[in-house]
């Protein structure tokens, strides 16, 4: 398939040509999507429709979303039944709690592999084939997708590497980028990760978790799609600074 | 001097809730007598308010004024803490809540697709 593998600083970097076929392979079957969404109802319908098509099977939490997000997510799953699997928070709770959740039902419909999807049209479906790489060749437990930093706004840019270095100081783990929405876990790594950030501070608590428990990581390029409204969404100053609080918070949980 | 009186009647009311929310089952013995005490001490240092000074000196502070206003603060300080902790320890429950009833709704709602796949298979 002409994949090759880079090393990019200390990590493998897997880069390969990709072809959509719509049929998904083995490992995809048992590959569970995971997408969490809040107020996403002009995104939502369009990613799960991208995702069915290639045939992945798709595990939707709505995080208590006050818009018509999960009448949209209802709706693609009558026509869908097999393929979409839907969560509801009747309450929001925010990132981390959807993802765990996600992942929780993925887990319990026997999957073997999950990616965690962002409902806000900034990933492309087609990385997806790119992060499973890594699990066909048992080179690792958790895959991260990694944005190109030379194609973000200068603001966005900034906070992101700030959030790595922020990762790197509290948790003594270097990765190319810390926040990304986009991530691959097998089963194993599903069970181990003991997630207790509700928000959006889970990226990083991610990245704690694969260091404590010496999980496998390598990093995959992925494209991002900037539109208007997926800049809008996701991390912005305050609430960096609220992650920032949380890891503070979490030395002194250690003692 | 009034404010003894008024000090003393709002330690008493103090009590009176106290012991309503105990009755009602709303409070725990442990608090009970935590909040007893605390305004028994508020009745005793607003009509003897010289005695604090015996205590001032034992910790070192000039005036006994200025030991319960420490105290006092201190002891705030502690129940914002306790506050804390305790909306912490809530949100997290409530999490675990919301998240167990998403769970287990999908499982419900995906053994009833299987059921009536099932059915309509055999039909």
């Amino acid at each position: 398939m002409g994949n090759s593998n880079i090393i990019a600083g200390d990590r493998k970097v897997v880069q390969s040509t990709r072809k959509h076929t719509g049929h998904p392979s083995k490992v995809s079957q048992k590959t569970f999507i995971v997408v969490p969404a809040y107020d996403e109802e002009k995104t939502v319908g369009r990613v799960l429709n991208h995702l069915i098509k290639r045939g992945y099977q798709v595990v939707v939490v709505d995080d208590g979303s006050s818009d018509n997000t999960y009448s949209i997510i209802s709706k693609t799953r009558k026509d869908y039944p097999k393929q979409i699997f839907v969560c509801q928070h009747l309450i929001n709770q925010g990132l981390g709690a959807a993802l765990k959740t996600g992942m929780d039902c993925a887990l319990n419909h026997g999957a073997e592999y999950m990616v965690t999807f962002d409902a806000d049209c900034q990933h492309d479906p087609e990385d997806i084939k790119t992060m499973l790489i890594p699990f066909k060749k048992n080179q690792a437990d958790v895959v991260l997708g990694v944005r190109n930093f030379d194609h973000m706004p200068l603001f966005k840019k900034m906070g992101n590497q700030i959030m790595n270095t922020l990762t790197f100081i509290f948790y003594r783990e270097k990765v190319s980028d810390s926040q990304s929405g986009l991530r691959a876990l097998n089963k194993k790594s599903a069970r181990l990760l003991r997630l207790d950030y509700r928000g959006y501070g889970v990226s990083s608590e991610i990245i704690r978790e694969i260091k404590n428990h010496k999980l496998k990581m390598v990093e995959v390029p992925i494209k991002t799609i900037y539109t208007d409204y997926s800049l809008s969404k996701g991390t912005n100053t305050s609430i960096g600074l609220e992650i920032l609080f949380k890891m503070i918070l979490d030395v002194f949980k250690r003692f | 001097m009034i404010y003894p009186y008024i000090a003393g009647l709002i330690a008493l009311i103090g009590i009176i809730l106290t012991i309503i929310r105990f009755r009602e089952g709303r409070t725990s013995p442990r608090m009970l007598l935590f909040w007893i005490i605390i305004w028994i001490m508020v009745i005793l240092i607003s009509f003897f308010p010289q005695e604090t000074t015996i205590f001032a000196n034992i910790v070192g502070i000039g005036r006994g004024l200025d030991f319960i206003l420490i105290l006092g603060l201190i002891g705030c300080y502690y129940l914002i803490f306790k506050i804390y902790t305790m909306m912490e320890r809530l949100e997290s429950n409530i999490t675990q809540l919301v998240r167990e009833i998403a769970i287990k709704n999908e499982k419900i709602e995906s053994l009833i697709e299987e059921i009536e796949i099932s059915s309509s298979k055999k039909e």
